[in-house]
């Protein structure tokens, strides 16, 4: 086979079975990645499993593109159900171990059960051995894979595992592999956890078929040197996105504190991202065979190294309201050791605090500790005691809406969630597509969609961007913030788009958003590995597909077009200040976006479920019987 | 006039683009293991190291071949390895001083940098400059000139310090 290594592996932990199943019936509809592991958890997952239950399969995918020479091909896409939102989970992670995991001879791994001590998988050369893990609970994520690595007698083994918090089964634990890549949302290291697997380990000396080596070879130099050709290269191989962080918060699109407000002053004057890697950075560095190098390698005496991107820059600034890149670097550091949801942990301290600004809690409630806007011992303490389960940590654990239960009803009416997530990091009211992918999204965070880019773009050239805003979605008013026309449709294209690059097992970042801004670069060098040669449309078809999956997954999980909301802050709470003031999301016209872009999907308006036609033409008849009922 | 690869560690990223690309490049298939460069990674340190052939002057993987199967291709200088008489006997592989004579683990077969006729792939893709395709005289004559130029830095900065005591 090209692209696809041919092999799912399936462990049951409880019976400590291996067993494998061949990956072509699924690759023409689901072609691998997110798209292929959304149908291997439809397929898989028993409705009414508990998500720390032994039955929630913990599913990794790698796409066909995972592994070739290609820049950004080190991708993998993580599923489960969530123990936050109880609706399918999906994180997707980057470095070196999914290239790794197909050299070992795997596209997917299914792990099933729960084992009956703690334990690891090693995977190598298609020789899989579940194996004791006492000596490693407890350990931190950087030390777990260093341990790994010493046991196995190899340093070239990639380890993807939970720290301390996934032991303890706190509900947005994540994977970390490397120093700084994480699968971070959704809570995939408290399923792990729960499985009593500490890590997978994986060594492989295989490789991956292309069928047209020499033509690849040509295309794939070329998309190398037209990357390090692009502005966007510029900028993020040498800064990451520790500059466009601050233009992100002038342009009212991060929020600051917990969504109560988006602009502050002191922040716009004194945002420190920028030079902290002038003075700490000690080099860029991305994921395999990447020249992009988004991500930051900070070395800070007396607190540490590793690498960090994305949103720490904001979740550890903004939306705690610090001002000390010090405190931030801490925190991240200690996250990701810990193996929590940078973000999750860091909109969680964001509410503390404004529970405590608004006077809700004081001290008492959190352990004698002042949950003070931007104080370093509430940051860092907090973190600690989630990832310990210690004095309030411990319903911290649980999520922000069991512990606004225990603080009393005014907490509740505070909480900010979508689909039990945090919604953070991008603020809405200004920005109405954004905030309409964010409603009605398959997680409950906005992801970056290209659509939603687009209004951020837009800022630095709107004729241009509503031209391009014509030709890509149909409208010139899709690339414009605050209008509300032509959102809909710029959605469902967007969601489409972004599916694919996650089903090949390649960065979105690349493929999607930043550089080749649709699918057409992705779609022929797919050709090229596989020898399957597709139109775009059979492409985007396939992501169509993939979309209306993963929305009946959900729907058979009891999801319907009221779960596709905002928090009501974003409604009824406008901005007070900064470029945007005055922005509010109308209730009335948000509400006839998502009609719009039921409608536009072939979906019930009034549930929010696809309809069987609709999935009869994406060959979905079997789910269409089984979810709404055969008729 | 010898051109060269030559390898900044410092620069490295660790991203493996030259290992993969040339797996892709000499054996048409996606195997940084079968790669004829690798890289040596302590990702928590954030220090990678590429290791490829140094094209010795007096090669231990040319005088160790009992069948004389190792031999230098003069236009480009790259040690290479005639495959027909290669016997697999390894002898290469653990004379070589730098680690950097590679075995194909799924063959038996010596992989050994040949500089790609002189147009190296993995010098193309690589990002941030760790890997560069010089020429030799005229790299030499670079990192001549920088180890000199510390004395006349020193000479200038003391001579600086001087005439600041004289006007202070």
């Amino acid at each position: 086979m090209y692209g696809w290594v041919g092999k799912i592996l399936k462990v049951d932990l409880s019976e400590r079975k291996i067993t494998t199943e061949p990956t072509e019936d699924y690759i023409d509809e689901y072609i691998g990645g997110r798209g292929l592991g959304a149908r291997l958890i439809y397929n898989e997952y028993k409705p009414g499993t508990d998500a720390l239950d032994p039955g929630n399969p913990l599913i990794f995918n790698t796409g066909p593109l995972t592994g070739t020479a290609l820049p950004g091909s080190g991708r993998v896409d993580v599923t489960a159900v969530s123990p936050m939102s109880r609706l399918r989970a999906k994180s997707n992670f980057g470095a070196y171990w999914g290239p790794e995991l197909k050299y070992a001879g795997y596209d997917h791994i299914v792990i099933m059960g729960k084992s009956e001590k703690p334990c690891y998988l090693s995977i190598r050369d298609g020789q899989v051995e579940i194996r004791d893990a006492a000596q490693l609970w407890g350990k931190d994520t950087f030390e777990t894979q260093k341990l790994i690595q010493q046991e196995l007698g190899d340093s070239e083994t990639k380890v993807v595992c939970i720290g301390p918090a996934g032991e303890r089964l706190v509900r947005f634990a994540c994977l970390i592999t490397e120093t700084g890549d994480a699968a971070g949302r959704t809570g995939m290291g408290a399923v792990m956890g729960s499985k009593n697997l500490k890590a997978i380990a994986v060594r492989g000396s295989g490789s991956v078929q292309v069928a047209r080596p020499a033509e690849f070879l040509e295309q794939s130099i070329q998309v190398n040197r037209e990357i390090r050709e692009h502005p966007a290269y510029a900028e993020l191989s040498q800064w990451g996105v520790a500059r466009g962080v601050h233009m992100m918060y002038a342009m009212s699109f991060f929020p600051v504190g917990y969504f109560e407000d988006v602009c502050w002053e002191e922040l716009l004057e004194k945002y420190q991202g920028p030079a902290y890697v002038e003075k700490y950075s000690m080099k860029n560095m991305g994921c395999f065979c990447c020249p992009n190098r988004c991500m930051n390698f900070f070395s800070v005496p007396g607190i540490g190294k590793g690498l960090t991107s994305c949103e720490p820059f904001s979740g550890f600034t903004g939306a705690v309201w610090n001002l000390d890149m010090d405190v931030f670097w801490e925190a991240t550091l200690l996250v990701n050791k810990m193996g929590i949801d940078c973000t999750e942990t860091s909109a969680t301290i964001g509410l503390l605090m404004e529970l405590y600004h608004d006077g809700i809690i004081t001290a008492k409630e959190t352990d004698g500790v002042a949950m003070e806007r931007g104080s370093k011992e509430a940051i860092l303490s907090t973190i600690r005691k989630i990832a310990g389960r210690e004095g309030i940590g411990d319903v911290l654990a649980e999520g922000q809406m069991a512990a606004a239960k225990q603080f009393g009803p005014d907490a509740v009416e505070k909480v900010d969630q979508v689909k039990g997530l945090a919604p953070h990091g991008y603020e809405f009211r200004a920005f109405k597509g954004t905030g309409l992918m964010q409603a009605v999204g398959h997680r409950g965070d906005p992801l970056p969609l290209r659509g939603s880019l687009l209004e951020v773009d837009w800022h630095h050239a709107p004729e241009w961007f509503q031209s391009v805003g014509k030709e890509q979605f149909g409208s010139e008013e899709a690339a414009i913030p605050t209008s509300y026309i032509g959102k809909a449709k710029s959605t469902i294209i967007s969601e489409h788009m972004e599916r694919v690059p996650d089903s090949l097992g390649i960065c979105k970042w690349l493929y999607n958003l930043f550089i080749y801004n649709d699918v057409k670069m992705a779609t022929r060098l797919f050709g090229m590995v596989t020898g399957k040669d597709w139109e775009i449309e059979q492409m985007m078809e396939a992501g169509e597909r993939v979309r209306n999956l993963e929305r009946m997954f959900d729907v058979r999980q009891g999801l319907r077009r009221v779960d596709d909301s905002l928090p009501k802050k974003f409604f009824e709470v406008p901005l007070s200040k900064g470029k945007y003031k005055g922005e509010v999301m109308d209730r009335e016209k948000f509400e006839q976006m998502k009609d719009e872009y039921y409608e536009l999907r072939g979906w019930n308006k009034e549930s929010g479920v696809p309809t069987r036609a609709k999935l009869e033409e994406l060959g979905l008849r079997d789910v269409a019987d089984e979810v709404l009922g055969s008729n | 006039m010898f051109k060269t690869v030559i390898i900044d560690a410092q620069k490295c990223s660790g991203c493996r683009s030259c290992e993969t690309y040339c797996s892709l490049k000499h054996e048409s298939l996606c195997a940084p293991s079968r790669g004829r460069i690798h890289v040596i990674k302590w990702e928590q340190e954030g220090i990678f190291v590429p290791v490829s052939c140094m094209r010795c002057e007096e090669p231990s993987c040319e005088l160790v071949c009992p069948k004389h199967a190792t031999y230098r291709n003069y236009s480009t200088g790259a040690m290479e390895v005639n495959a027909n008489l290669c016997i697999g006997c390894m002898s290469c592989i653990f004379a070589c001083p730098f680690g950097a004579t590679f075995m194909d683990q799924s063959t038996g077969k010596v992989l050994k940098c040949d500089l790609c006729d002189g147009d190296p792939t993995c010098v193309k893709v690589c990002p941030t400059g760790a890997l560069t395709y010089e020429e030799i005289s005229q790299e030499t004559m670079l990192k001549l000139i920088a180890n000199a130029e510390k004395i006349p830095r020193l000479v200038r900065e003391a001579l600086g310090k001087n005439e600041q005591a004289a006007a202070g």
